[in-house]
């Protein structure tokens, strides 16, 4: 009796973990098999694909051979008209050119790095002079940053949505390409850095003092302090906050699909895809494919940095 | 005078020292408050004006507030808003809690499980909404496959993201898949810090596990618990990316903001003056809570 209740609870336990992984990995195991079906394969609930196939992804890496589809007219004018140059048939043919062009899957891809690792890198700069500051150095009004940058979470995406976007419109920032770029970049910096500064002023206070000190009676300048205690005894921290920083950036839909709406050469991963999604070849290998390949790069980031990640969500430093 | 002059010079030392920390922070509060304080009184200015994109900003007063408090979908909005952020809270941070209650007993392969459970946190919001917005695909999802092939629950089958009586709790279960590894997380790293001698001691008297958790676990989890809530409430609130790209037809503040500001006639003036009622919506809910639930 003893032995059957206790394997009773053994296997409840066994079924509530199966189900916490479950129900966290479905979505994705979901996505996986979904990108490797044929169409002919996708009402079928099995997660198995019947049939392994890897167009998707050969299509969105442009892999694959380019498909022509050329209407009739154009071949008999292309045939017609041999004193066409090389050039001018290419051009046309580029014009019924079939894949490719839905989802430049590298082109958007360089852009979310352009933007991630730009906006991550200033914030990080920021952040690890701000941080010393708040978390070393008294000064009037320190303590009332470091509250206060708790505070900024409290404004939500869309509050600050309307009046940067309006700004930056006044500014003729969101007139060029450029000045595009630059508003989003800052925009990125400035969604990253309260969570940076806070993360990292956490880690600087728990630096024993004495190690600084030490510098000091070395001789060592503040600034050389930073340059050559505080930040060698900080890279995993500061590996942490830039990845955090990036995978802010890299997620972001919201600012990106209002500032580069007319702007389809700096579509970033999340914005390709929503447009993959809306357009006429939204076919749920090619999304999920797509989905895929948008989620693996901060995924595997995540991974080298899950460790340190874990203890600094937990010791309060976060945003979403 | 030596002690006058040592004292002088630690004394410019410390000021010294300030103004460092003036210099080094500088920049950040510059952009932040350049970036986001500054934004946040122009948004209240312009809620006051007929905006214009480019041009000038016609003054109309309160008429914006008046137009959004007459109109129905507005209060429609709002109700929408409180069903998915109440449950979408409380569903978040009672099962982060059981996850990391379960997370926190051994067992074998629990470094992979623990680390296999926090991707759907990591993933970008947009690479795993058409997941699932496939699992619930009237044509090819599992989900109706199995409510209706296999089970026979309904006789026919319908669009269970497309309908927003339906699409909300949708977003719900979703948002709650989305961040329960967080709350779970915080909930662990608190639940590693609880002394193992109270367990050992409640033992001796004998109480049973549920008492355990009644008695010591729960007393210990409670400031943790009050404050993810307070977090959780307050990102549900303002949570646009979630909802919007998953489904459009529920339409919480924010995407009513959106659509209002961004899409047809653009107005931005009765977008900036929804924004900042939601600003005032959200800080009084918090007053609230603060006062009665946290007790600060």
């Amino acid at each position: 009796m003893v032995i059957l209740v206790k394997f009773c609870k053994k296997f409840g336990f066994f079924l509530l973990i199966m189900f916490i992984v479950l129900f966290s990995l479905f979505p994705f195991i979901q996505m996986l098999s979904t990108s490797l079906k044929y169409s002919w394969d996708w009402g079928n609930p099995s997660l198995m694909p019947a049939k392994i196939n890897i167009e998707a992804y050969r299509d969105l890496l442009g892999l694959g051979e380019k498909k022509v589809d050329l209407p009739e007219s154009i071949q008999n004018l292309l045939d017609e008209t041999p004193d066409l140059t090389e050039k001018q048939r290419d051009a046309i043919i580029a014009n019924y050119l079939d894949t490719g062009d839905v989802f430049p899957f590298g082109k958007y891809f360089l852009n979310s790095i352009l933007f991630s690792l730009s906006a991550a890198a200033v914030s990080l700069i920021l952040s690890v002079f701000g941080a010393y500051s708040i978390s070393r150095l008294k000064f009037r009004g320190s303590s009332f940053i470091r509250r206060g940058i708790l505070f900024v979470y409290m404004f939500g995406g869309i509050l600050l949505l309307i009046p940067l976007y309006k700004i930056s419109v006044a500014l003729g920032l969101g007139s060029t390409e450029e000045g595009t770029v630059v508003a989003l970049v800052i925009i990125y910096v400035v969604q990253t850095l309260p969570v940076s500064l806070y993360m990292l002023g956490n880690f600087f206070r728990s630096i024993p003092y004495s190690i600084e000190e030490a510098a000091y009676v070395e001789g060592c300048s503040q600034m050389q302090t930073i340059w050559k205690i505080i930040i060698p005894l900080s890279l995993a921290a500061l590996a942490t906050v830039f990845v955090y920083s990036f995978m802010i950036a890299w997620n972001e839909y919201l600012y990106a699909s209002v500032f580069l709406k007319s702007y389809e050469n700096l579509f970033t991963l999340p914005l390709g895809l929503k447009a993959l999604f809306v357009s006429k070849n939204a076919i749920w290998d090619r999304i999920m494919a797509a989905s895929m390949l948008t989620a693996i790069p901060v995924v595997i980031l995540f991974m080298f940095v899950q460790k340190y990640l874990a203890g600094n969500l937990a010791s309060g430093g976060v945003k979403e | 005078m030596e002690q006058s002059l040592s004292l002088r010079r630690s004394l410019s030392l410390e000021q010294k020292k300030a103004r460092l920390g003036v210099q080094l922070v500088l920049p950040s509060v510059i952009v932040i408050g350049l970036l986001i304080i500054y934004p946040v009184a122009y948004n209240m200015y312009l809620s006051l004006f007929k905006v214009n994109l480019v041009g000038n900003n016609t003054f109309i007063g309160a008429k914006n507030y008046i137009n959004i408090i007459a109109d129905a979908t507005f209060w429609q909005s709002v109700l929408t808003t409180f069903l998915y952020v109440v449950f979408s809270t409380f569903g978040t941070t009672l099962f982060g809690l059981v996850v990391a209650l379960t997370m926190n007993k051994k067992f074998p392969l629990r470094a992979i499980v623990r680390s296999i459970i926090i991707l759907p946190y990591v993933a970008p919001v947009i690479a795993v909404v058409y997941a699932w917005q496939f699992f619930f695909d009237p044509v090819n999802g599992i989900f109706i496959h199995v409510v209706v092939e296999m089970l026979g629950l309904y006789d026919q089958r319908f669009n269970l993201i497309g309908t927003p009586e339906y699409a909300i709790w949708v977003a719900i279960v979703f948002s709650i898949w989305k961040s329960f590894p967080f709350t779970y997380l915080m909930i662990i790293a608190r639940l590693q810090t609880i002394d193992n001698n109270l367990y050992e001691a409640a033992e001796i008297d004998g109480c049973s596990s549920w008492k355990k958790f009644l008695h010591i676990t729960l007393p210990e989890l409670y400031f943790v618990l009050g404050t993810l809530i307070l977090l959780r409430f307050v990102w549900n609130f303002n949570k646009f990316e979630e909802v919007y790209l998953l489904t459009e037809n529920v339409k919480t503040l924010p995407i009513y903001t959106y659509f209002k500001a961004f899409t047809g006639v653009m107005d931005l003036g009765q977008g900036s003056a929804l924004a900042v009622i939601q600003f005032v919506l959200l800080i009084g809910l918090i007053m609230v809570y603060v006062k009665k639930v946290l007790k600060w």
